[in-house]
């Protein structure tokens, strides 16, 4: 054991139910090694926080700042879910071992953890997904007033959806949310089109992602007050496909 | 991605598959690690809404060493398909099971930590894949 070892030998921690070992965003250096107890990592993705695992005795968290040089902070956050000892190591040998290991266990040590790191993103993605299918365009104000609106420019192509395919209206989608989404049309399109409260429309666009998506909404607010020769709308989403759905989920996590 | 030196003083084969062939399959018994040579493979997983892709490989990329680090998983977890034609290398598993065993436990450790968090992540996607 050289000096430095002797100086930095291994230190045991003790945690109570509830609190946080190690944070997501922080610096260090620290490896730990549950002895006693569990711990539970888990990340913040978005507006989420998502759990990546439940990790027990003789299991070891804070490696990833070892194990990957270019990163330096946590990438997790770390909460013991009883009584936890962990026994906390400094990298410093660990370090000097690991550089000296046969590469071809680097190499594959390093895929390991990429994969690791990508198949967690994957995982937040698909948690998020199935948030919104469950509550899906039909939920009462509830679930859309926690949704965040986007702001569009983007062009549309609308009619009332009990009218022939000949009738074709163009639009502005100024936002959109998963609930709904606000448009401006020219006044003109009101004349032989009624444009009222509960009206449903159906809505064809483009989403800046490059995506078609169709959309069926009722009017529930109208304002002509906005600029002249214009009427602001607001939809409500009433109808949509399983594939619109997804769609409007992917861009509004984008 | 390019292939690393030192994949190559492991390799022991090397083994061609058309398109869609299966390479490895989900549930099956098997500890030998592969490198993708040429071409791209799929990592696929079973869920109760059918198969979802977890990642695509390309060359250079290792798969099937969850069990060099986890002894106790001799059991595929995902299916392995080839990607257009494929052509992929077997790495000589013996070799690379003693070079494991000789690190320190602290290393070894550490390792395998993160063998059974990629093994456990691919089990909550499979769970939240299929619901």
């Amino acid at each position: 054991m050289d000096a430095k070892d002797r100086a930095l030998p291994t230190i045991r921690l003790n945690y109570r139910k509830g609190d946080l070992i190690m944070k997501e965003g922080d610096y260090g250096v620290s490896i730990y090694r549950v002895k006693k107890g569990h711990v539970r990592v888990t990340q913040q993705q978005g507006e989420m926080e998502v759990v990546l695992a439940t990790l027990g005795p003789g299991e070891y968290f804070g490696e990833m700042v070892f194990l990957n040089k270019s990163v330096e902070t946590r990438s997790a956050s770390v909460r013991a879910m009883d009584e936890v000892e962990v026994e906390v190591m400094h990298p410093v040998r660990l370090s000097k071992e690991y550089d000296g290991m046969p590469p071809i266990l680097r190499y594959i040590t390093n895929q390991t953890l990429n994969r690791l790191n990508r198949l967690n993103k994957l995982y937040a993605q698909l948690l998020k997904k199935k948030e919104l299918e469950s509550r899906g365009p039909t939920d009462p104000g509830v679930a859309q007033r926690k949704y965040f609106r986007k702001t569009l420019d983007q062009t549309c192509i609308y009619k009332p959806v009990r009218s022939s395919d000949k009738v074709r209206l163009q639009g502005r989608i100024t936002d959109i949310s998963v609930g709904g989404l606000g448009m401006e049309v020219s006044s003109r399109n009101a004349l032989n089109v009624r444009h009222e409260p509960g009206e449903e429309f159906i809505i064809h666009t483009t989403l800046p992602s490059g995506r078609e998506i169709e959309l069926i909404g009722k009017i529930q607010t109208v304002s002509r007050n906005a600029a002249p020769g214009r009427i602001q709308l607001g939809l409500k989403f009433t109808r949509l496909t399983g594939e619109a759905t997804k769609t409007l989920g992917f861009f509004m996590m984008s | 991605m390019a292939i690393d030196s030192s994949v190559y003083g492991y390799m022991v084969d090397e083994h061609e598959y058309p398109d869609k062939k299966v390479i490895l399959e989900e549930g099956s018994i098997g500890d030998w690690v592969y490198v993708v040579l040429e071409g791209q493979v799929k990592i696929k997983k079973k869920t109760a809404k059918g198969l979802v892709t977890l990642a695509t490989l390309e060359e250079g990329a290792i798969f099937g060493e969850i069990p060099l680090f986890l002894k106790r998983e001799k059991l595929r977890e995902t299916t392995v398909q080839a990607h257009g034609p494929v052509k992929v290398g077997i790495l000589d598993t013996s070799r690379l099971d003693r070079e494991f065993e000789l690190l320190s436990p602290q290393l070894k450790g550490l390792i395998k930590t993160l063998a059974r968090r990629l093994s456990e992540s691919i089990e909550k996607i499979s769970q939240v894949a299929g619901r």
